[in-house]
């Protein structure tokens, strides 16, 4: 049976344990949250916001997308029907990343005022907008989000 | 006609449903044997009405019937046969139906197997088999059926999503649901346990082979899930820690805690209350799983269209299960205090414990990292995501520690080790991995999680290995026989504890494959012409030439590279950059040459109008021990599901 000191003992090294893990499992969570962000709050960030990495859903512009070959790369515009931002993109997109239709990119809003991004993610989606802007608040009906982004 | 078929057998399936919930509570009121009896057919009937239903919408798939909406969206003329017979489970509503149906056929079997053995049990089981299925038959009749029709016809159907036209696709979702739905068993015969005040350890072993089949199930599915994405998402990688990949690894993480503790109940009855609890939340954390993929609440690759209705409509049915089953388990609880209580600090008893903290924090922080998005957003309006940085820092440590506790937990011994004891079992393992860490550091390898990982499997694998050459060579002597002979007849004497034990070798066998692929792979993206050369590793890939190719159903340009290493040709790769015809949509296919354990892994994301091919070449090194190490796994598991029967159990 039990003395109240060895379960002391082992209540204590339960505690100490899962105080570890818990410290390991919340110490840095806040640091790895990544933001979804449209391109109109990137146009309006801080200097501060700048700074941490985030994800910004859009719309590729038609006719941006220009590859690049040493870095390989390529550059492109992402809309969100108000506002429009450049992104530098190193890496290869996903397969259905495509111009006039959703994606996200991951990636810092530098000094220079050009997105740089090293992660595209991108949407088959029925109507070409990606639940991020659903939820982003961009509700702009269907044929007039399209004309937006007709050249 | 064929069609309609189906939809009413499904139908009439649901009523049967609630005959099984109705004729089970009959059966406890007026304790008599017929309602349950009738219950009994309820149950078989349900199976093979949804046999016919899914056997209606696979005939609808190789018929090609596009009058149908749902092979219209998921299949089409030129689809090849293997992946029409797939597509049935390519989209939401069918794979609910395949939910269902294994849900079906897994009480059915349950229901017979048990039957003359458990027959005070039958009622209850038979009441909680027919909830949990009621709930997905209405999602399945009232808000996304496959059946419904398309008028008008449309001339050919939108097709299969590319990335699903592949063989592991095929296996990946059945398996997957297997193993949710496999939890569903010892679930119900908990719930039995519970409702009926039979708390002893009767359920946990009347169920010990259904847990490790779903666990099974489960392991392949993640695995294929992951093999799948290796080589047809084509970045490389085989787990990105995506919110649908997480929905099926927290079901996995407290399905496994789950069966090493049930261990601690058969031999020392203690942990009852923790053992109801932990597979209540691991058959929980397998519907949450499938409601996170089947709702749309979560953005990710697997994710069909989103439907509030239907999401909202999911987390009524999951609360009211999760609700009942804690509701019970919290009202029985006073009764089922331990009567034997823990002895040591240094005993197996805490090693099960560590084990299952650490594995409880583990699905702790992937539930926090995928649900806690969810949470902002419902809160604050504001999106979110947890990327995979979080996730790897936080799962290093906790398997390194799990891995640890392997080597520990099977060779001490119950209620208390001695000193002596210990330095019997350990100071040999202690020595083989300080010296895996040497020699890894000799090698050139200063990693500090290649040089902790090398200690644990060193430790554990070496307790391990001792112990079967301890053991043969007992059984050898005893017998007369050689030493070979001596480990099978050791083998089969305690078949339960040696198929556990090659699990866990097939267990370090993959961590040994994970770190080598994930520290030591090197990647290299160029973009180059025909004739141009790049170099990755030691290796030189040549571009000879770039054609056109033609499948059933999709065109490609397929990239020769010539691969060299000092000068000496080892293969050709021809990865392909595909466009499906029917859907237009574009795939890169990946080629892959195995070498030395590891794979030389080539893709060819993009072909320029001007004949400029980017290419990205991955060295994956001792990636196959990833692979062999599941196959191992799963072997140990089927040695120990089939393991003789004995007289005590």
């Amino acid at each position: 049976m039990w003395s109240t000191g060895k379960k002391t003992s082992l209540i204590l090294s339960i505690l100490l344990v899962a105080g570890a893990l818990g410290y390991l499992a919340l110490g840095n969570f806040g640091e790895n949250l990544v933001y979804f962000v449209t391109p109109s709050e990137v146009r309006a960030f801080s200097a501060e916001q700048a700074q941490k990495k985030i994800r910004v859903a859009g719309m590729v512009v038609k006719k941006s997308i220009k590859t690049q070959a040493d870095p390989v790369g390529l550059t492109f515009e992402l809309t969100d029907g108000e506002a429009t931002i450049p992104v530098v993109f190193q890496g290869i997109p996903p397969d259905l990343f495509k111009e006039g239709q959703g994606a996200v990119a991951e990636g810092h809003w530098r000094s220079d005022k050009i997105f740089h991004s090293k992660m595209i993610m991108a949407k088959h989606s029925e109507d070409y907008m990606p639940i991020e802007m659903k939820r982003a608040g961009v509700e702009l009906p269907k044929k007039d989000f399209m004309k937006t982004l007709s050249p | 006609m064929i069609i309609e078929i189906g939809h009413f057998s499904v139908v009439v399936a649901w009523v049967l449903t609630l005959l099984g919930i109705g004729s089970s509570i009959a059966a406890l009121r007026s304790r008599n044997a017929d309602w349950v009896r009738v219950g009994r057919i309820a149950v078989t009937l349900t199976f093979v009405l949804l046999f016919v239903g899914m056997a209606t919408l696979v005939y609808a798939f190789l018929m090609r019937d596009f009058s149908v909406l749902y092979v219209a969206n998921n299949s089409n003329s030129k689809l090849p046969f293997f992946y029409t017979v797939a597509a049935v489970w390519g989209g939401h509503e069918g794979s609910l139906l395949l939910w269902a149906f294994i849900l079906s056929s897994f009480s059915t079997l349950a229901v017979w197997l048990h039957w003359r053995t458990q027959p005070t049990i039958m009622p209850y089981l038979i009441a909680v088999e027919s909830a949990v299925m009621l709930g997905f038959l209405s999602l399945i009749v009232f808000l996304s059926s496959p059946f419904a029709r398309l008028v008008p016809t449309p001339l050919d159907g939108k097709d299969l999503n590319p990335l699903l036209q592949d063989p592991a696709m095929v296996m990946h979702p059945p398996m997957l649901y297997m193993g949710y739905v496999g939890f569903s068993i010892p679930f119900s015969f908990a719930m039995a346990a519970l409702f009926s005040g039979r708390l002893g350890e009767e359920w946990i072993k009347v169920t010990q082979r259904w847990t490790i089949f779903a666990w099974l199930c489960l392991t392949t599915g993640i695995l294929l899930g992951g093999y799948w994405a290796y080589y047809e998402l084509g970045w490389g990688g085989y787990w990105g820690w995506d919110p649908v990949e997480n929905a099926s690894f927290m079901p996995w993480l407290v399905g496994t805690a789950y069966l090493h503790s049930v261990l601690v109940q058969e031999k020392r009855k203690m942990f009852k209350v923790w053992n109801l609890l932990l597979i209540i939340v691991t058959f929980s954390l397998s519907l949450i799983g499938t409601f996170l993929v089947r709702s749309g609440v979560l953005t990710s690759v697997h994710t069909f269209a989103t439907d509030p209705e239907r999401g909202l409509y999911i987390l009524i049915f999951i609360t009211t299960i999760i609700g009942t089953a804690f509701g019970a388990l919290i009202i029985q609880s006073k009764k089922l205090k331990s009567q034997i209580e823990m002895d040591s600090f240094i005993s197996r008893e805490s090693v099960f414990l560590f084990n299952n903290l650490f594995f409880l924090v583990a699905a702790a922080t992937v539930f926090l990292g995928t649900l806690y998005p969810l949470m902002v957003e419902t809160l604050q309006g504001g999106k979110v995501t947890v990327g995979p940085p979080y996730y790897n820092a936080v799962f290093m440590p906790i398997a390194l520690g799990l891995l640890f506790l392997m080597g520990i937990g099977p060779y001490i011994p119950w209620r208390k080790a001695s000193a002596s004891n210990l330095k019997k079992n350990f100071l040999v393992p202690l020595i083989a991995g300080l010296v895996t860490v040497v020699l890894l550091l000799v090698s050139g390898i200063h990693s500090l999680y290649a040089l902790a990982g090398g200690f644990v499997v060193g430790f554990s694998g070496s307790a391990i290995f001792l112990d079967f050459g301890k053991i043969s060579k007992l059984y050898a002597n005893r017998e007369h026989v050689n030493l070979f002979k001596g480990f099978l007849k050791a083998f089969s004497a305690n078949q339960r504890r040696y198929s556990s034990l090659v699990t866990h070798i097939g267990v370090l066998i993959l961590v040994i494959g994970i770190i080598a692929s994930t520290i030591y792979q090197t990647e290299k993206v160029v973009s180059m012409k025909v004739g141009d050369t790049f170099s990755i590793a030691d290796y030189e890939m040549k571009l000879l030439n770039i054609h056109e190719v033609e499948g059933k159903n999709w065109t490609a340009q397929e990239g020769v590279f010539e691969v060299t290493q000092d000068n000496e040709v080892i293969t050709k790769l021809r990865p392909q950059k595909r466009v499906y015809t029917a859907s237009q949509s574009p795939t890169t296919e990946s080629a892959i040459h195995a070498i030395n354990m590891g794979h030389i892994f080539l893709t060819m994301p993009d072909v320029s109008a001007d004949g400029v091919a980017v290419a990205r070449g991955v060295i994956n090194p001792l990636i196959l021990w990833v692979w062999g190490g599941g196959g191992i796994m799963g072997l140990g598991v089927l040695l120990n599901i089939f393991r003789p029967r004995r007289r005590e159990e």
